[in-house]
């Protein structure tokens, strides 16, 4: 399971938690959005998002 | 030393938003306002060229003239952004409850993280200046919040002078990223220490510097790797200078 950022706002997806609010559900690859969904923020493009492999705050350990 | 890219002050995107037409709901201000911006990253099919450097993802130059002009209050998530404001002034807002007035040599950092909206808006008479810089962040989704900095010209000219990063005196954000400035009235030789697992690029705001045998005047810019120090030769009066490190 993947996340993916993007570029022109920030808004985050992630393939775990999907975006059932926008008709996608949980566990949905990146690979099978269609490629004319756009960031529901901003409007970017799909092609605009970039794969990161960033943690969540809410996982963090405290050091 | 490796030279990962030169990029000249014409080479890099340019974006002429004014505030009327098409982009009317975007940009701010006067029907007759614009924003002109210079990015010297680009990505995907925005753009095409140089997709950034590291963790950060923009890196742009931006002119707001007066009356109004900028971005209306718009979304965020995750990135880091930052302004540093080069003259004029420019008014932020944003939806963590702040309203803020930045002049020149003011810099603020606004860390959007589980969600927020900005507003930048030059309210003045005279054009703003900025540069604008997004990096992306350690943590997603981290509680949103805004700092503001100021480079004290006085103590902080002929030398190197950390803004954003983990160093006294400059705003943390929590990635492994620093924004320093070399604001130079002599001529001379600076040396920038960094690692050598980071990548550093360095913007000319104005003057005439040698990096890596490559001569660089204003809003020219070079990125670099694998040294664990750049050398600086200032070669004219008033030369000012961003670095920027980032991990790669």
């Amino acid at each position: 399971m993947k996340k993916y950022l993007c570029l022109g706002c920030g808004f985050s997806y992630d393939e775990a938690l999907g975006l059932p609010e926008h008709g996608v559900a949980a566990g949905t690859r990146w690979a099978d959005i269609p490629g004319d969904w756009v960031c529901p923020d901003c409007g970017t493009p799909k092609a605009g998002f970039e794969m990161v492999e960033i943690p969540y705050y809410s996982e963090a350990r405290p050091a | 030393m490796s030279v990962r890219f030169i990029l000249r002050a014409g080479e890099r995107g340019y974006s002429y938003l004014p505030a009327a037409g098409l982009n009317a709901s975007y940009v701010a201000g006067h029907p007759d306002g614009v924003i002109t911006r210079h990015s010297s990253f680009n990505f995907h099919e925005y753009q095409s060229g140089i997709p950034g450097l590291g963790v950060m993802k923009v890196f742009g130059d931006e002119v707001f003239t007066p009356n109004g002009t900028g971005y209306n209050m718009h979304p965020h998530h995750n990135f880091i952004i930052m302004a540093f404001v080069a003259s004029g002034a420019l008014t932020h807002i944003n939806t963590i409850g702040k309203i803020d007035e930045l002049l020149a040599d003011d810099y603020y950092v606004f860390s959007a993280g589980s969600g927020g909206k900005h507003s930048e808006l030059n309210i003045g008479k005279e054009d703003m200046q900025a540069i604008y810089v997004w990096a992306l962040p350690g943590q997603l989704l981290a509680p949103p919040s805004y700092r503001r900095g100021h480079f004290d010209r006085a103590a902080g000219a002929n030398r190197i002078t950390c803004l954003v990063g983990d160093e006294p005196g400059a705003l943390p954000i929590g990635q492994t990223f620093k924004v320093s400035r070399l604001l130079s009235d002599a001529d001379g030789h600076h040396v920038y220490r960094s690692s050598k697992a980071h990548g550093v690029y360095a913007f000319v705001l104005e003057g005439d510097v040698v990096i890596a045998e490559a001569t660089l005047t204003r809003r020219d810019s070079i990125a670099l790797e694998g040294e664990d120090k750049v050398e600086i030769k200032v070669r004219t009066d008033g030369t000012d200078l961003l670095l920027v490190e980032t991990r790669l």
